[in-house]
């Protein structure tokens, strides 16, 4: 005991033990059992059950003799190890594979059915098998779908009839016994199933309830960064889906307008089939009496889309004469081969002959449109047409797919007024070229025009002109000495921009000539510039002088910017006075007049390919020039019609403003023309289209300002459309102008063919009237600048070539 | 059974002593029947205690002290379920009138119907001691227990017989609703709270399960592959099957159908010659597959049901998702034949390595169970940790464990070589470290085996000559071994996994 009054130190699990054997330890008396001295350990058994009486038996068996013994062990529920029938039971044998056994996550949920026949199912079995064949597998299958389409309340037969693939009197067969057997049953179903926990918690003590799904998050101390990152991720995908349903939502309203619109459609054609207006008369009455009221809406319209119903609408009452022959000609080309079309076309579109006012196809054209951009029976292009065929590009850039609708250009600009034609012509000035300086290298890379690629990349686009080698030479420091007053910045790029004429394209030009333009800005040119010197003054001040702007940003649109410069004499940089603006103004409706008078003269085959010559030359002219500029350009043209000069400069300051946006020849359109603009590449990405487009949207912004002045100014100028229109006319234009067309484009890399196509196809009604007024303009140029055009000519003459080669 | 109940009706003996006590009001006129022919039985109810015949390992008879927990009747004859008091409920059993030993029959007391909290009082036949304790604190100031309850067992019974009360009113074993309530009371938590069991682990260290349905084995019989099992313990097996005599289960895949033609028709079905997962250790014909919870619940669950019938504490309560099984299988042509298994969480937050291990009876007393544990201990050395079994410990755990702890730990002490001519020495750290047996479970070892000793201003090791010679013993008879060779394994991180 004395031994045991010192306090022995803690068991330190770190400490080393010597291990005594017994014979080592001659003074084990000495030895004192520490026992008590270390904590008793538990044993880790219920302390209830520890005082077992077989369990003490068996540990003290074990303390005495160090070993079990067999009458000490803890006695247990005897088991058998002799159910005979175990080889019959379990038949084949299983050949241990060398390799160690690997699953396969996947192959554990077979098919097979989880319910098992008893022997109950087979005395049915038994007896349905004399009247037809059921397998027992797939009487289990049967049996398994029943008990699982059935939760509480059975499924009825005529759902297990739907459920099963059986034949009925089988299905009948074993339906009405699996419904007695299922009332017979003491379990919830057939197929003995674990019970399951009820939400309500009024299962939480059911010793029957087992694998109860674990509610609370085991361990979330360890997640929390985990939960954090999540719980970000949780709420992106919450916006992501509400961005969706927002989407989804557009789109629902969409359909409904569609479906409204067709209703309307049909209650239209319903109508006119129940008064007889096979012909389109009353409709046209009856529109012709809307048009008034309808005419403004278009200018509040900026999607190319929508807007087009309206047109229509407008232009029925105006060129009666104009569509039927339209329709006549898509009818000739279409008709045979997409018979839908003229279902479509006829509620809008009057036709001589009767046509089925109703048709189901009518409604098809709906159903076939319904995920489509237009709710209008939108023109579908020919789908080949002969001189497609022999060119395997057809009028597209683009490789048409078989099965796959495209749609014609539209033809409702034409309708246009004049000026709408006459800025179509300054539209082409969107696919020109520049004179084109690098910051990086920093070095002059000739006529170039630059675009935005995917993701942001900045694209040029260059194109070879004889001046190559000699621009080259232009050293960017020449024209950083002069430029800088009349740059302009793009603000999102490095790239700047002088503007220039079309000198540039003269055959034969030096280098001193080639910087004289430059400097003379009548030859546009890019060149980076590193600050942004463009405020706000300066800005207004071009807007305010369209003249100036003009020839300083962008466009110069080859010809009105040289009809200020050549017939006001106004100084290039210099501002246009009020004044010259209307000068100008008249001059414009001058030539119109004159152009008009050409057109009248003369018969129109002859003259409108003679004026097709200047036309062509002239926008060729300007398509040389940077690209983006042409809404702009034709803005300015547009306002130098207008005679009132104080709105329309309002106008022209606010789309230079958004011009000055694309200045470097990018397209990043804003305003109407952005819409529009996305809206054509949309289509077809091609700026043939798209410039005709552009056209139009410019013409709508401006509509209130040019249809009164059209009316007022100009009143010639719709029967010069019409006059113009007429099919002969549409195809002499054709050969003369697509070739340059072609060739413009194809340099452009834009696609050519439908600029062809515009010519040819879509009855050019849109050609017609932009050549004529730039024809005459161009003809009015032409003393002064006959060299530019000879150049021009020299031009699309190589270009043809280089294309063919 | 039969024989015992043959053997038995010789009759109780009578002539015992009755000791005088309160009974029940019909009780008297039974008693002094003796044989009990007339109406005996129908006095019987829940919670009365008795000796009751049974017959021990040696075929010897012995009349140990029981609780009835039910009475069923059938065919006219009642059956009564009995719970020898300070045996391990796996031999509880249903036993014929005749084995009862009426005349020391103790009647639950009629005071302790007392509900305790919840109107349901949970108890548990072999924990008196603390049912007392709760009962008194409970009961006491309303109904004082009355001094008549002479003996240590009476003093206990008052409270089990008010459980035996309550229940009674239902016939049968069939008390669902009953037992509804009956959970939140027996939560052991002291201030009250209902709640679910913890959702970590495998094993219910309380008596959250101590209703009376899960006291009571429901199933009667097993048949799985060449075996028949009787289990030991209430398993929630869907409850329309716990009234076949015979439940039958697929060797491989271990789904319950309830009959042998269903049994046939499965396995059509079944293509399985092994535990669905990936062999992860073999050698000879023993085999451990891998199964993890989450992947293959079918199997797991089913697996858990089989095991449920042989581990009291075991729950089923929650899903079983976070553990990984290992199925150890012993090869025959027709397959791999499981011959046990243990459960591992995932992700262990005490150290544990076992959640649930059990060798099936059949294979019971064949080394079997250490190699399960020696194989858990060999992949904790893989994973470089140590590890503890779940607790709490059932009696055979304990035993298994102990001796497997002994022989490993003996083994590295007798193997321990003495340098340079000094005594050789270890630290308990070491121990563990070689064995992964976790540091508490080896210094409990070693005082169970009573090794560590203190002599000389220091702490040692003495092996005694008994100690040694035992364990030469019993490692002669320990041929089965796991070969860290053949194991195939490589431990996951599951805590970089988003949920186990």
């Amino acid at each position: 005991m004395s031994k045991l009054s010192f306090r022995a130190r803690a068991l330190d699990a770190a400490k080393p033990l010597p291990i005594y054997r017994g014979k080592d330890m001659p003074d084990l008396n000495d030895c004192v059992s520490i026992n008590r001295a270390v904590p008793q350990m538990p044993t880790g058994m219920e302390k209830e059950e520890e005082s077992e009486h077989h369990l003490q038996r068996a540990i003290s068996a074990q303390q005495v003799f160090r070993e079990k013994k067999e009458s000490m062990v803890i006695p247990v529920p005897e088991a058998e190890s002799n159910v005979n029938y175990y080889n019959r039971l379990y038949k084949g044998e299983f050949k241990q594979p060398k390799q160690f056994i690997h699953i396969q996550p996947f192959n554990l949920d077979n098919e097979q059915p989880d319910y098992d026949m008893d022997s109950e199912d087979e005395t049915l079995l038994n007896r349905l098998n004399r009247k037809m064949e059921i397998k027992p597998l797939q009487f289990e299958i049967m049996i398994d779908r029943l008990e699982k389409a059935s939760s509480n309340q059975l499924v009825t037969l005529q759902e297990a009839k739907l459920l099963l693939n059986e034949d009925d009197y089988l299905i009948k067969a074993v339906y009405d016994y699996w419904v007695r057997k299922r009332k017979n049953c003491r379990g919830p179903s057939l197929i003995p199933q674990i019970k399951q926990e009820k939400r309500d918690g009024s299962t939480n003590n059911d010793p029957y309830v087992a694998f109860r799904r674990r509610t609370e998050k085991m361990q979330t101390r360890k997640n929390r960064k985990n939960d954090e990152a999540s719980y970000e991720k949780m709420l992106k995908l919450r916006r992501e889906f509400s961005r969706a349903i927002t989407i989804l939502e557009m789109i629902k309203r969409r359909e409904k307008t569609k479906r409204e619109l067709l209703h309307l459609t049909l209650e239209v054609v319903e109508k006119r089939y129940h008064l007889g207006d096979y012909g389109g008369e009353i409709l046209n009455e009856v529109k012709l009496n809307r048009s008034d009221k309808e005419i403004i809406t278009p200018a509040t319209l900026h999607n190319g889309n929508h807007h087009k119903i309206q047109e229509c609408k407008i232009k029925h009452p105006h060129h009666p004469s104009l569509k039927e022959e339209a329709s006549d000609v898509r009818q000739k080309k279409k008709y045979p081969k997409k018979p839908k079309l003229e279902s479509v076309i006829t509620p809008q579109q009057p036709t001589t002959e009767p046509l089925p006012v109703i048709s189901k196809s009518d409604i098809k054209q709906y159903d076939f449109h319904s995920s489509d951009e237009d709710d209008f029976p939108q023109i579908p292009s020919p789908v080949s047409e002969p001189e497609e065929e022999n060119d395997p590009d057809g009028s597209c850039a683009f490789r048409r797919r078989v099965g796959c609708q495209y749609y014609a250009p539209r033809l409702d600009q034409t309708n246009y007024s004049c000026e709408n034609s006459e800025l179509a012509e300054l539209d082409k000035l969107r696919h020109r070229h520049c004179l084109t300086t690098l910051t990086v290298p920093r070095r002059c890379i000739g006529f170039a025009r630059r675009r935005i690629g995917r993701g942001g990349r900045v694209i040029m686009d260059r194109i070879s002109t004889e001046h190559d080698p000699l621009l080259k030479q232009i050293d960017p420091e020449m024209l950083n000495s002069f430029s800088s007053s009349s740059q302009t910045v793009d603000f999102s790029s490095n790239f700047s921009r002088t503007n220039a004429s079309n000198k540039h394209c003269e055959n034969k030009l030096s280098l001193s000539e080639i910087l004289s333009n430059i400097r003379s800005c009548r030859l546009q040119c890019f060149q980076p510039r590193l600050l942004n010197l463009q405020d706000s003054d300066s800005e207004e001040c071009t807007s305010r002088k369209p003249g100036q702007t003009v020839n300083n940003k962008r466009v110069s649109a080859a010809s009105v910017a040289l009809l200020n410069t050549s017939k006001n004499g106004i100084s290039v940089t210099g501002g246009i006075t009020e004044e010259q603006f209307q000068t100008h103004q008249q001059q414009l409706v001058q030539m119109q007049r004159q152009q008009l008078a050409q057109l009248q003269q003369k018969q129109q085959s002859q003259h409108s390919s003679q004026q097709m010559h200047p036309k062509a030359q002239g926008t060729s002219t300007s398509d040389c020039m940077s690209k983006t500029l042409d809404s702009a350009s034709a803005h300015f043209a547009a306002s130098a019609v207008v005679s009132a000069p104080a709105p329309s400069r309002s106008e022209v300051t606010k789309e230079q403003n958004t011009t000055h946006n694309n200045i470097n020849g990018v397209v990043q359109p804003s305003g109407t023309s952005k819409t529009l603009y996305s809206t054509n590449m949309a289509l077809s990405s091609s700026p043939g289209i798209s410039a005709v487009q552009l056209v139009r949207t410019v013409g709508h912004s401006t509509t209130n300002h040019l249809i009164p002045a059209l009316c007022t100014s100009s009143p010639q100028t719709l029967p010069m459309n019409n006059s113009c229109l007429t099919n002969a006319v549409h195809l002499n234009n054709v050969s003369v102008v697509s070739p340059v067309n072609v060739h413009i484009n194809t340099r452009t890399s834009a696609p050519s063919p439908t600029a062809l196509k515009l010519a040819t196809v879509a009855a050019s009604m849109d050609r017609v009237p932009k050549v004529t007024p730039s024809s005459a303009i161009s003809s009015i140029t032409r003393e002064n600048h006959e060299p530019e055009r000879l150049g021009l000519n020299g031009i699309a003459e190589t270009t043809v070539a280089m294309e063919v080669t | 059974m039969q024989r015992i109940e043959e053997s038995a009706n010789g009759g109780p003996q009578l002539e015992k002593g009755i000791e005088e006590r309160r009974r029940g009001p019909r009780s008297p006129a039974s008693i002094q029947d003796g044989g009990g022919a007339s109406r005996p039985q129908g006095e019987v109810t829940e919670g009365c205690r008795l000796p009751v015949l049974r017959r021990n390992q040696d075929n010897e008879d012995e009349w140990p002290l029981a609780e009835i927990l039910s009475v069923k009747d059938i065919s006219g004859r009642k059956l009564f379920y009995v719970h020898y008091i300070d045996f391990n409920k796996r031999l509880d059993e249903w036993v014929t009138h005749d084995r009862l030993d009426l005349k020391k029959i103790q009647f639950p007391k009629k005071e302790a119907k007392t509900p305790t909290k919840n109107g349901l009082p949970g108890s548990r036949p072999s924990s008196p001691e603390r049912e007392v304790k709760r009962k008194v604190e409970v009961v006491s100031p309303a109904t004082p227990v009355p001094a008549s309850t002479e003996t240590t067992q009476a003093s206990v019974f008052p409270q089990n017989g008010s459980a035996r009360r309550a229940v009674a009113a239902q016939p049968g074993r069939k008390r669902k609703s009953n037992c509804l309530g009956t959970d939140e009371d027996s939560q052991d938590s002291s201030d009250g709270i209902p709640s679910a069991p913890r959702m970590t682990g495998s094993l219910v260290s309380d008596r959250s399960h101590d209703d009376i349905i899960t006291r009571m084995k429901n199933i009667e019989c097993i048949e799985l592959g060449r075996h028949r099992l009787k289990p030991w313990y209430f398993s929630p097996y869907p409850q329309e099957l716990t009234t076949l005599p015979v439940l039958y289960l697929c060797e491989f895949c271990l789904k319950y159908v309830k009959s042998l033609k269903c049994l046939q028709r499965h396995l059509t079905k079944c293509d399985l010659r092994h535990p669905p997962g990936n062999e992860i250790y073999r050698k000879g014909t023993i085999s451990f597959f891998e199964i993890d919870g989450r992947k293959n619940k079918s199997y797991s669950q089913n697996l858990c049901l089989l095991a449920k019938c042989f581990l009291d504490h075991k729950t089923l309560y929650y899903d079983t998702d976070p553990f990984l099984f290992y199925v150890m299988t012993e090869y025959d042509c027709k397959g791999f034949h499981i011959v046990g298994y243990f459960s591992k969480e995932k992700e262990s937050t005490e150290d544990y390595n076992v959640a649930c291990i059990l060798t099936l009876p059949p294979y019971q007393r064949r080394g079997y169970g250490k190699l399960l544990i020696e194989f858990s201990y060999e992949l904790s050395k893989v994973e470089g940790k140590t590890g503890t079994p779940e607790k709490p410990l059932s009696d055979l755990g304990l035993l298994s464990y102990r001796s497997y702890w002994s022989q490993t730990i003996l083994e590295i002490l007798m193997n321990l070589k003495s340098e340079n001519g000094e005594r050789p020495q270890i630290t308990i750290n070491e121990i563990s470290e070689i064995t992964s047996i976790k540091k508490e479970d080896v210094i409990s070892t070693l005082q169970y085996l009573n090794l560590i000793n203190y002599y000389k201003g220091q702490y040692i090791l003495t092996l005694s000559e008994d100690i040694v010679d035992g364990h030469e013993r019993a490692m002669l008879k320990r041929i089965l071994r796991i070969d860290s060779k053949c194991l195939h394994f490589t431990p996951k991180d599951w805590s970089k996994r988003g949920k186990w």
